[in-house]
């Protein structure tokens, strides 16, 4: 059983159409890897610089059960299972680097976190060949449905609403969680621990339980990347992505979804633009990588608290809204 | 309902409380008073569970409660109300409220506490929806309690209430603090470098120097004390 058999789609996707595809997946990942972040770094106000190592983690441990069961088992259960599991081994690596140093100061979980993401990569890139592929990769057989020559297109743009699906989801539990009793309880433990601690709220708990489920969608991220590209690499996993998803956090404004969201679209496009540019582009080109530091840099400096701030993007609409309307009315 | 006995505190090696006793009986208002550094913070932070005595008993209610984490605490009943307010700045006066309830589980009980906070405050109930930090310092201090409160404390620990505010706010203050003992029937043990009023309210005092008690007496006792009233009440 593949999902071909349910979704007779026969897309056609010019080049244009395979690029934006791409984009849009990348997006979409990158959106879960941020709003996860978002979790430890904007709500919680701690400081983790291991994201990519979550994420290589589920990216892995997804990679891993599929072949082992590839065969086995139907495809689309396969699928979600291997989803499934790259999130539980991501959240027991949480859970591994969170009980120790949730304790300790900012910095020292700075520090703990982005040791342990670099340790994730080259563990990864020195595992025997046979086991997790070492350098040279791993190949993830697909099985949610054939992609072929003619079924490329459909499987990008299933992949595109797969990824969308769940960045919405990630969304919402995200905002039901920072409602709920719990989800305040960890805004106060991040505003002060000690009165937090005095109202009965364990901040240690809290602490863990958001960065836990923070691994856990960086897992969850990984795993359909590598569902997405069919083969993995430790080198993909580098710390330049955590420094990216750490930039989506800080441009979309600490503590704002939408505005995550957002941030990712804009880093991913410029990103994928500049690099697709022609050999021959001339300063283009060749500096790309300058001019992505550059629109980083002026950005910082016009929007320091993120593109809408703390604030969503309903909040910015809103607000432009009465703005426009006194305008009208005072012409 | 509360006895510190002989207990020994320390900031690292730095010994801050020395053979600490005190006793609060319940019902009772004790207030504690000295000068700066005395120890009055450190003793409430030590019975509140922020720091661990090293040595001495600290029973709450016949039950040795010295060493335990503050999440335990509270829920046994002790509320404590800390030196600078520390309310959540970020969080609206009715979130830091509903805060104070985290260990209320059952939903009645807690609307039930927050009606008896905006009775005793009701300048918290006007501004319920306005974040924490734009409150001024007066009505930061009401909302401190007021969090406390909110978790149905048999013992309230309040840290300096009076700490930077108009005379008029710190009277009404206390006049709260006086009807919590009276209408909810809270023991208090109140933290205070403003001596006068501190013993005009309470009916017992202690005064520490250096973490040592050097006086123990009824409250109007203290304020005719001549020692007393020139250290303390100048
Ligand atoms: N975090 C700390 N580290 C080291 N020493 C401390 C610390 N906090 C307090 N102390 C010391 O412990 C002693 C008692 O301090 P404490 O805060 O209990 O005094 P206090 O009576 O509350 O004074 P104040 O009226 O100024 O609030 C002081 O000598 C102080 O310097
Ligand atoms: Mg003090």
């Amino acid at each position: 059983m593949t999902l071909a058999s349910f979704l007779p789609l026969a897309i056609e996707l010019g080049p244009q159409g395979f690029w934006w595809m791409n984009v849009l997946f990348l997006v979409a990942i990158y959106s879960l890897l941020g709003l996860s972040l978002n979790l430890i770094n904007g709500y919680a106000r701690m400081f983790s610089l291991g994201h990519h190592g979550f994420w290589a983690m589920g990216a892995y441990g997804a990679a891993w059960f599929t072949i082992q069961f590839h065969g086995h088992m139907p495809g689309v259960p396969l699928f979600l299972m291997s989803c499934v599991f790259a999130m539980g081994v991501a959240a027991v690596g949480g859970l591994l680097i969170g009980l120790p140093c949730l304790r300790l100061r900012g910095d020292y979980l700075a520090i703990a976190t982005l040791g342990f993401g670099e340790i994730v990569r080259i563990a990864i890139q020195n595992s025997p060949r046979e086991a997790l592929g070492g350098s040279l990769g791993l190949e993830v057989p697909r099985v949610i449905m054939d992609v072929t020559r003619k079924t490329k297109a459909d499987f990008r743009v299933l992949m595109v609403a797969i990824g969308f699906v769940l960045v919405a989801l990630t969304a919402w539990a995200i905002r039901n969680y920072i409602r709920s009793a719990r989800g305040r309880a960890m805004l106060a433990v991040a505003q002060d621990e000690t009165a937090a601690g005095l109202l009965g709220i364990n901040p240690v708990r809290s602490k863990v339980l958001a960065f836990v489920a923070a691994s856990a969608v960086a897992g969850l991220a990984g795993a359909v990347y590598a569902h997405y590209q069919g083969i993995i690499t430790p080198l993909e996993f580098n710390f330049m992505e955590m420094v990216k998803i750490f930039l989506i956090v800080v441009l979309g404004g600490l503590g704002s979804i939408s505005g995550c969201v957002f941030a990712a679209f804009l880093l991913i496009f410029v990103e994928q633009w500049l690099a697709k540019l022609p050999a021959d582009a001339g300063f283009f080109k060749d500096w790309w990588q300058v001019e992505y530091a550059a629109i980083l840099v002026l950005l910082m400096i016009f929007r320091p608290r993120g593109i809408f701030g703390p604030r969503e993007i309903t909040d910015v609409w809103r607000d432009l809204k009465a703005k426009w309307a006194k305008k009208r009315s005072a012409a | 309902m509360l006895v510190l006995e002989g207990v020994d505190v320390y900031y690292g090696n730095i010994k801050a409380l020395h053979g600490l006793s005190i006793k609060v009986d319940e019902g009772e208002i004790v207030t504690l008073i000295g000068s700066n550094g005395a120890g009055k913070t450190t003793t409430l932070r030590t019975i509140s569970g922020l720091m661990s005595p090293r040595a001495g008993r600290i029973t709450f209610q016949g039950r040795e409660i010295g060493g335990e984490r503050a999440e335990r605490i509270v829920a046994q009943g002790i509320a404590h109300s800390p030196e600078g307010r520390r309310i959540f700045t970020d969080l609206t006066v009715r979130e830091n409220l509903d805060m104070g309830a985290y260990l209320i589980h059952d939903k009645s009980a807690a609307k039930e506490r927050l009606e008896r906070v905006y009775t005793l405050f009701p300048r918290l109930k006007e501004r319920a929806s306005q974040s924490g930090g734009t409150l001024s310092g007066g009505e930061q201090q009401m909302l401190a309690i007021g969090r406390a409160m909110m978790s149905r404390p048999k013992l309230l620990l309040l840290d300096e209430p009076s700490l930077g505010i108009a005379p008029i706010l710190v009277q009404e203050i206390f006049r709260e603090i006086e009807q919590i003992r009276r209408e909810d029937g809270t023991t208090i043990l109140l933290v205070e470098q403003n001596a006068h009023m501190a013993l005009k309210l309470a009916d017992r005092g202690y005064v520490i120097e250096t973490g040592r008690i050097v006086h123990e007496d009824e409250a109007g006792a203290l304020l005719d004390d001549p020692k007393v009233r020139e250290a303390y009440l100048g």
